[in-house]
């Protein structure tokens, strides 16, 4: 991983944003997104609901399909008819607001599964790389239990783990936070730190403004499906430079 | 006589779904070499219409039919199977070589023989008028304009119409000697005779029906009275599919055979206690 | 049901319930003269002959018959629920055996048919069924999955199939199968004919099971295994299909109880199962009321047993889940 951050500084962009639009039928979600991220590069995605963060970053596996601008991912542009779609996924990490965990499946077999049926990796070596993963999130000793016999916090972790078991050069995080009760909201923000640290390109849509002071290289305001602000943290939360960043702030950080 | 009927679907939509598909018949010889390659001869007929055909107590088929057609596949020396098919899926033709032969104490009208063929008739049976024990009536013509019963689309019901033609040589002429206020008609005349139980006049007033089925009735404690001289004799004819008539030839001569040297007399009398290989 | 905390008076104990049901039912009794029973008989020294006791006599049983069925609700009332359960069930069952009775069986005619009834009709029945089910499954998988899919063809295909053979009686079915095909020149067996007809209509009929779900499973599982670059197939066999089961097997449980009283449809292609044996085998001594009664009392038997197996593979499912 550490290789990664050295590279970062100097590389061209791994994700390239450029004049992108996406509408919900006749309702325009995004409008003229541009948005470059270095490798190592660490994002964090704020707005009030409905400001299409969300939208924004489920772009960029296309999970979701823009309409206007292009997308560019690693040098591969994301359309409509690429063939290469699954190949691309497996070198982005989700993680969701609601974990997405695979009930059926143990904890061990959701972080196996894709290395084993996608890459056609060996169940010894998976299983290496399973265990390697639970461990930096901290509870190896899950590995055999099944998803709903966890707390919500665990689960999120496992899903962390999951994605990273496929080695992904980004890694997008969808209010990873917001599901979960608040005395777990720490234990999950604790991974995704340590995971920062090293050197991992992320992008995440959180509210957590104690995370985004402490880790993000850059903090992007978006309302109303547009990039309002732009700035490195310290910045951003002293000396906001619109009314609506001002505004959200003084909301957010009121409580 | 045995009616279309016994089952539930008529006859009517049967040969409706037929009609959608092309027909395809048997070659000359086909049917015949197909039984003797195969050393088996399957017959179809009804599981369900004693003394003629039905289920027996140790649960295999048993009764004249049964037994008529066991010594045909006898004298042809194969085996034999019995499949047991819906009646009218029978009478529809158009076999498609699933069974080679029916014995089922089939009448030949005019509508069945263009889709079967009727290599030999194996006896007659007398069509009767049937009364409860409580009725009053002593001859035919005191059942004028009541209420009978018959099996659906049976040659009894179209007998009680006016409308019965038996165009089988050797089958007497008959005459009309009876005309119904109206007809109860009802799938099976198993449920004629069960409706006439119920008492003279309850749900009917008489009824026409095969001897051989009355009487067995009457042995099995049903209150039935017959009533005067048959109404009409009806051929019963084994039938196979159309367009083979080595097979036709073979089944008549084994018939005329069977006739000659008195065995369908000796079953006749074993199932019925009378002999109607010949009409009186 | 919503148990709610209070507890209501019980409807059977209010004085107007007690009276309507008394009127009620001796009016009814007195509509249809039951003078001539056995209560009657035991009511003689009231009533003198029953026979001749008139408008007086009819009154009088008709009244103490009520009377007996009114006391009778009003202790059942008084019981636990479970105990109450259990009460009205043994009364109905008893009931509905009485009426057997009056039918006047011949229960030696039953005894020496029965044993032939579960042999031959009881096991052709039941694997008919189980093998039309299974058929039934796989048709519906594949049903379920094209109509989901946007393939138009494959959408239209599936549809046209649901839309036909939901459209058409399954009797019908069977005849166009066992009597259609072989007008194509494939002549088939009846009970492959039967069988194909079952799996084809409760496949029709299973393919919505299917659907629901199917669709049942959340967006979230679809996007998680598309995000990790699963494609469709696998995340269908590997992800979406294993929690649809689940849901779906309860259901697919029921359709199996339904179709195996739908099977007796195949007899009229001469199948010898259940329902063609209840038909046939007493035809040749006229006792068709004992063989059509033994086998109703077969298919109720089986039917018991099948919904009791099925609720408790639902207790299963619905634990595994929660």
């Amino acid at each position: 991983m550490s290789d990664l951050t050295q590279e970062s500084t100097n590389s061209s962009p791994i994700i390239s944003i450029s004049d992108m639009s996406k509408w919900y039928g006749t309702f325009k979600v995004l409008t003229d997104i541009n948005l470059d991220v270095k490798l190592g590069e660490r994002l964090v995605i704020c707005g009030p609901s409905g400001s299409g963060k969300s939208t924004l970053i489920r772009c960029l596996n296309r999970l979701e399909a823009h309409q206007k601008g292009s997308i560019m991912i690693d040098g591969v542009e994301l359309h409509d008819r690429m063939k290469d779609v699954d190949k691309l996924r497996t070198e982005i990490g989700m993680v969701f607001q609601s974990f997405n965990l695979f009930p059926h499946l143990t904890v061990l077999e959701n972080l196996t599964a894709a290395p084993m049926w996608v890459r056609g990796e060996s169940e010894s070596e998976a299983k290496k790389t399973a265990m390697f993963y639970l461990e930096r999130v901290k509870i190896p000793e899950q590995a055999d239990k099944y998803p709903r016999q966890l707390s919500g916090g665990q689960q999120q972790r496992v899903a962390i783990a999951r994605s990273l078991c496929m080695n992904p050069k980004v890694m997008l995080f969808d209010e990873p936070t917001s599901a979960l009760d608040p005395e777990m909201v720490s234990e999950v923000l604790e991974v995704m730190t340590d995971l920062a640290e090293t050197g991992m390109t992320m992008l995440c849509v959180t509210h957590e403004m104690g995370f985004a002071r402490k880790v993000a290289d850059r903090v992007i305001f978006m309302d109303e499906g547009k990039i309002i602000e732009e700035n490195e943290p310290n910045e951003f939360f002293t000396n906001p430079q619109s009314e609506r960043t001002k505004l959200f702030l003084s909301q957010i950080l009121q409580h | 006589m045995k009616k279309s009927i016994k089952k539930h679907i008529s006859l009517l939509s049967v040969t409706a779904i037929i009609s959608l598909f092309v027909s395809l018949s048997a070659s000359a010889g086909e049917s015949l070499d197909r039984i003797m390659s195969n050393n088996l001869l399957k017959v179809a007929t009804s599981a369900s219409w004693a003394p003629q055909s039905f289920i027996n107590d140790d649960n295999v088929m048993d009764g004249f039919d049964v037994n008529v057609a066991q010594e045909i596949a006898k004298r042809l020396g194969v085996d034999i199977e019995f499949v047991t098919p819906d009646w009218a899926v029978i009478t529809a033709g158009r076999w498609n070589g699933r069974w080679d032969m029916s014995v089922g104490s089939m009448t030949p009208t005019g509508d069945r023989a263009k889709v079967l063929s009727f290599p030999a008739i194996y006896y007659y049976t007398p069509a009767v008028l049937v009364v409860h024990n409580d009725s009053k009536a002593q001859s035919a013509a005191d059942l004028n304009d009541k209420k009978l019963g018959a099996g659906s689309s049976s040659t009894f019901e179209l007998y009680l119409q006016h409308d019965l033609t038996i165009d089988a040589v050797g089958a007497p002429a008959f005459t009309y000697d009876i005309t119904p206020a109206s007809i109860l008609s009802l799938p099976t005349s198993q449920a004629v005779m069960d409706d006439l139980r119920l008492g003279d006049g309850v749900r009917v007033d008489g009824l026409v029906d095969a001897l051989p089925a009355v009487n067995g009735a009457i042995e099995s404690g049903y209150p039935f009275r017959v009533i005067g001289e048959p109404l009409f004799y009806e051929p019963l004819a084994i039938a196979v599919d159309k367009g083979d008539a080595e097979l036709d030839a073979k089944i008549a001569s084994i018939v005329a055979e069977m006739k000659a040297e008195g065995v369908l007399s000796e079953l006749s009398k074993k199932w019925y206690g009378i002999d109607y290989t010949a009409t009186q | 049901m919503y148990a709610d905390t209070v507890i209501a008076d019980k409807l059977v104990h209010k004085p107007h319930f007690i009276i309507g049901l008394l009127v009620a039912a001796g009016a009814l009794f007195f509509l249809f003269n039951i003078t001539d029973s056995f209560l009657g008989h035991v009511l003689s020294p009231v009533i003198g002959d029953p026979a001749s006791s008139g408008l007086y006599g009819r009154f009088v049983v008709a009244f103490m018959a009520a009377l007996l069925l009114v006391i009778n609700i009003v202790i059942i009332g008084f019981f636990p629920r479970k105990l109450q359960i259990l009460a009205v069930w043994m009364e109905l069952l008893l009931l509905a055996l009485t009426l057997g009775i009056v039918f006047n069986l011949d229960l030696a005619f039953i005894k020496s048919k029965l044993w032939f009834m579960i042999t031959q009709g009881v096991f052709t029945t039941l694997y008919v069924s189980a093998i039309s089910i299974v058929i039934a499954s796989i048709l519906a998988i594949i049903g379920a999955v094209a109509k989901l899919s946007d393939n138009g063809f494959a959408f239209a295909i599936a549809s046209f199939y649901t839309s036909l053979f939901r459209g058409l009686p399954l009797l019908m079915q069977v005849y166009i199968i066992y009597l259609g095909l072989p007008q194509l020149g494939y002549v088939v067996d009846a009970i492959p004919a039967g069988i194909a007809a079952l799996s084809l209509c409760y496949g029709a009929y299973m393919t919505e099971i299917f659907r629901a779900g199917i669709e049942s499973v959340s967006r979230g599982q679809w996007e998680g295994s598309r995000a990790m670059g699963f494609k469709f197939g696998l995340t269908m066999r590997k992800i979406i299909l294993p929690q649809a089961i689940p849901l779906i097997i309860p259901p697919t449980g029921n359709q199996f109880i339904a179709m195996l009283k739908d099977s007796s449809l195949v007899s009229v292609i001469g199948v010898w199962e259940l329902m063609f044996l209840s038909r046939t085998l007493g035809v040749k001594t006229f006792q068709h009321i004992e063989m059509l009664m033994t086998g109703a009392l077969i298919y109720w038997i089986l039917t018991i047993i099948l919904e009791a197996i099925q609720s408790r593979i639902e207790a299963h499912y619905r634990k595994q889940r929660s």
